[in-house]
């Protein structure tokens, strides 16, 4: 068979499945100031976005905000010259920051939220052959949701932390009765289910310190976290009178993986109007758990008295599958981005801002039996921003509107695999993304 | 501008903005609230707040009250909730075991600092309440197990309310506000591909269900030694439902049909609150009812097998159809300030409430295949519930300066379920016992607020 046809028919019903997810602020930021600069901000920011670039930030806020933005990132994702359909990331983000003083001591409590337009989250496990963009599906639709804290003990440093949350499925099925193999819809089943969703939380820290009016430095670190889908069912009944059946599934596997994270970062204020900031980010790639399911099967259906009838072939129990290792490693990805207050007027303020990032793709080889498909990625963005200070009386902070775009080039590079016939074969993958958004924050004094 | 154009400007805004927020909501709720209330000092005070309540509390009990506040809030608590439920008769297990209900409380007073006509109108309010382990529990059990339905799981669910109030003037607030809940949809397709493997392919999705909470409060222009306020808070229906379809028709020649795993995780009704409080420096008051439409309950079960459209009258089982009944609860609540000084408060509070039993006496059976007699056999549905009466207490500490900024609430309820009998309809009419259902339910917490 043509392997084009196979690797084709893999992505098309592929395609057809919906899509999951894990981090999509990694990958398109969280508001368009920070996007727009490249996600260089984790020394730099006052905003809602440092719940996720550095809530240590959030110290730093003078007033009330809130924001509220959307972005879409629209993916052309190709496979041996054909689009293979994965889907783009869209979806509201917003949150606000709360500054105050307690026991004299700048305090500040800080919540954001990404929320995708279609679902909180999804978790797949697919066949570990079947061929996935595994960092630009199933990583990237899904809820972010954060509170911090963050305190300003003295003028040059600022502390903050907190959690971001997301829930594990748990699920226990048990179906029985009687089973009608001649008219299905005239079984006679029913089932129960005791389902969990688990409460998952995992931490962020951050700090940050003025070396002097012009030059910052931050450290960030974001937890681990990994979403789990586990699922046993167990069916009993009678097949048609002719004999009775007992199958028992146990399926366990790991989705959305987030690997724990190190920003170091920097800013330097060059002038009072243009400034530069650096982010260089760890991220622990080495631990990642690849989504596949691993699978028990039990099955007793013992023949009827007279034999099945013809045409029909009871199912067998499967083979325990083998899960072969997904090897990744550890990545340095870092982040530059400028912005330059280019207008500055009495009453409001223009800002234009760029930013690139490089991320060396951490998915080994696929030479073998999987299919995890990544590309080494640069990102070029530009923002620009415009600031009303007190437009109106019953706003007497600032009004600011942000907004940003950016595009993501995956190289085009060739796959090779190792056994010449391999059932998907060689494969070219590449392709580039387009992320585009706007951001609205008011702020009060 | 003349005062008087400022106010209708005013006005419009201020609905504009209410109006805006619930329309740019959806549907959506959560359960522990409705059975124990929300928060420190409304727990103590019978979940009374639709007049009365204050802070990030309103968020849940009247939005419109989310204007009141001055001052931003950060507040942390623990609460839990133990189940002592008996369902007694033939063949029935006498107590019905439940684990606790333990959860966190996160809330946060957010007074929006406008200016011009606007200034010491408009707050926002984010309540959250989350069990220690469990987002949503969803425990869909046959019939013929001995169950509360209405009780233990329920209160194992997420709560995530936020709220904008605006006063809008000559005593009156308007509020809205939704919660939002997380469903699971997925599907699990099992297959034998043509090299003769199984496989198989899992999927699901936690997909955000809202409910709008919409609220008004007036300050009745009366005479009266303290403030008279009435409060109406409208909640929309929670429903999270669990959702997965099993596909093994390629699993072999076995003519298996689609399975449709299916069930209500979490409702909580629509709901109509109304109160009224006297709300004066040292005793607040406050009485209410709250109309429940539990009538719209569509039941826990879904059908295994869905018949197809061209075989609507297949043979395929369905769930007991039980018609609850719609409820209306009575709350009261006590809270007495007791200042010491005027850097340091407490208070004292009580309340009680009464919540009326929307499941019916009578309960119709299920239907099961019974392997013995190789046919369908009545089972009988094992539900209960009863009306419960709950006695509510607590207090509360305030400080100010030269103290930290601190408010700290304590709460206990205990909620007795008046001794209830329920009987089991079969397909053919007869009626027989069922069983009695008796218990009671204790729940505390502690709330922590600190002012920034």
């Amino acid at each position: 068979m043509n392997r084009n046809v196979v690797l084709g028919a893999f992505f098309a019903s592929y395609a057809c499945t919906l899509h999951a997810s894990a981090n999509p602020l990694d990958a398109f930021g969280l508001g368009s100031r920070a996007a727009g600069m490249g996600s260089a901000v984790a020394a730099d920011t006052s905003g809602f976005d440092a719940n996720y670039y550095n809530p240590a930030g959030l110290a730093r806020a003078r007033g009330l905000e809130i924001s509220i933005g959307y972005f879409r990132a629209s993916q052309y994702l190709k496979t041996n010259g054909h689009d293979n359909d994965v889907d783009p990331v869209k979806g509201l983000v917003g949150g606000l920051v709360a500054p105050g003083t307690l026991l004299g001591v700048p305090f500040a409590f800080g919540l954001a939220i990404h929320l995708p337009d279609d679902r909180i989250s999804r978790v797949r496990a697919l066949r570990q052959e079947v061929p996935r963009w595994e960092m630009y599906d199933n990583r990237n639709q899904r809820l972010f949701l954060a509170a911090n804290l963050a305190v300003s003990p003295v003028k040059w440093l600022q502390l903050g932390g907190g959690f971001s949350f997301m829930s594990s499925t748990e699920g226990k099925l048990d179906i029985g009765g009687f089973l009608n193999i001649f008219r299905a819809e005239d079984s006679q089943l029913r089932h129960q289910v005791d389902a969990d969703l688990t409460a998952v939380r995992y931490p962020q820290l951050g700090a940050r310190v003025e070396l002097s009016e012009a030059v910052a430095l931050a450290v960030v670190y974001r937890g681990e976290f990994k979403l789990k889908l586990d699922l046993s069912a167990y069916l009993h009944g009678d097949i048609s009178h002719l004999t009775t059946a007992i199958y028992a599934l146990d399926t366990h596997s790991v989705n959305n993986f987030l690997p724990q994270q190190l920003v170091v970062a920097g800013s330097w204020k060059l002038s009072d109007d243009l400034h530069t900031n650096l982010d260089v980010t760890w991220v622990n790639w080495g631990a990642y758990v690849p989504p596949v399911a691993s699978l028990n099967v039990g099955l007793d259906i013992p023949p009827p008295a007279g034999g099945w009838p013809n045409g029909i072939t009871p199912p067998t129990a499967p083979a325990p599958a083998k899960i072969e290792a997904l090897k990744m490693n550890d990545r340095v990805v870092p982040h530059v981005g400028v912005e330059w207050r280019a207008l500055a007027r009495p009453t409001w303020e223009g800002f234009a801002r760029a930013g690139y990032e490089y991320a060396k793709s951490p998915i080994g080889a696929q030479t073998g039996v999987t299919n995890y498909i990544d590309r080494d990625r640069h990102s070029m963005s530009l923002g620009l921003g415009l600031r009303a200070l007190a437009p109106i009386a019953e706003l007497p902070g600032d009004v600011r509107l942000d907004a940003h775009a950016q595009l993501s080039e995956l190289v085009t590079a060739t796959t090779r695999k190792a056994d010449p016939a391999d059932l998907v074969g060689d494969f070219t993958a590449g392709g580039h993304i387009w992320n585009v958004g706007a951001t609205l924050t008011v702020g009060f004094p | 501008m003349g005062p008087r154009s400022g106010h209708v400007r005013f006005v419009s805004v201020a609905f504009a903005l209410t109006a805006a927020l619930a329309l740019a909501t959806r549907i959506a709720a959560a359960s522990p609230e409705d059975i124990f209330g929300y928060g420190g000092r409304s727990s103590a005070m019978g979940a009374t707040g639709a007049a009365a309540g204050e802070g990030y509390e309103t968020a849940y009990l009247n939005p419109a009250l989310l204007s009141t506040m001055r001052a931003r809030k950060l507040s942390l608590g623990l609460t839990g909730a133990t189940f002592h439920l008996n369902a007694e008769g033939e063949g029935l297990p006498g107590r019905v075991s439940y684990g606790a209900a333990k959860g966190l409380v996160i809330g946060a007073d957010l007074p929006i600092p406008f200016g011009g006509i606007l200034k010491d109108r408009v707050g926002a309010g984010l309540a959250f309440y989350t069990p220690t382990d469990v987002v949503v529990r969803g425990r869909i059990l046959y019939p013929e197990t001995a169950q509360f339905p209405l009780l233990p799981d329920r209160a194992q669910s997420v709560a995530i309310r936020v709220g904008l109030g605006v006063d809008v003037g000559y005593g009156l607030r308007v509020g809205a506000g939704f919660a939002a809940l997380a469903e699971i949809q997925g599907s699990a397709i099992v297959a034998t591909d043509a090299t003769g493997r199984v496989g198989t392919r899992v999927e699901d999705q936690l997909v955000a269900t809202y409910a709008p909470t919409i609220g008004v409060a007036y300050d009745i222009p009366v005479r009266f030694p303290t403030k008279l306020r009435a409060g109406v808070t409208y909640r929309g229906t929670l429903d999270a439902r669990f959702a997965v379809q099993i596909d093994a028709t390629k699993l072999s020649t076995l003519n298996i049909p689609l399975l449709n795993i299916s069930g209500l995780a979490q409702y909580d009704p629509a709901q109509l609150a109304f109160e009224v409080a006297s709300i004066g420096d040292r005793i607040t008051l406050a009485g209410g009812v709250t109309f429940k439409r539990w009538s719209k309950y569509p039941g826990l079960l879904e059908p295994t097998i869905q018949c197809p459209a061209e075989n609507p009258d297949c043979a395929a089982l369905l769930p007991p159809k039980i018609a609850y009944d719609d409820a209306l609860a009575v709350h009261a609540g006590a809270d007495w300030a007791l200042p010491v000084s005027s850097s340091f408060t407490p208070h004292v509070r009580a309340g009680a409430m009464l919540e009326p039993n929307p499941l019916p006496s009578r309960i119709p059976t299920a239907q099961a295949y019974d392997p013995r007699t190789q046919g369908l056999a009545d089972v009988k549905a094992r539900y209960f519930n009863a009306t419960r009466i709950a006695l509510t207490w607590g207090a509360g500490l305030r400080f100010a300066d030269p103290f930290p900024p601190l408010e700290l609430d304590v709460y206990g309820q205990l909620h007795v379920l008046a001794p209830t009998s329920h009987e089991s309809v079969d397909s053919s009419g007869a009626v027989t016992p069922l069983g009695k259902a008796s218990g009671h339910v204790l729940a505390a917490g502690a709330v922590l607020g600190v002012r920034f």
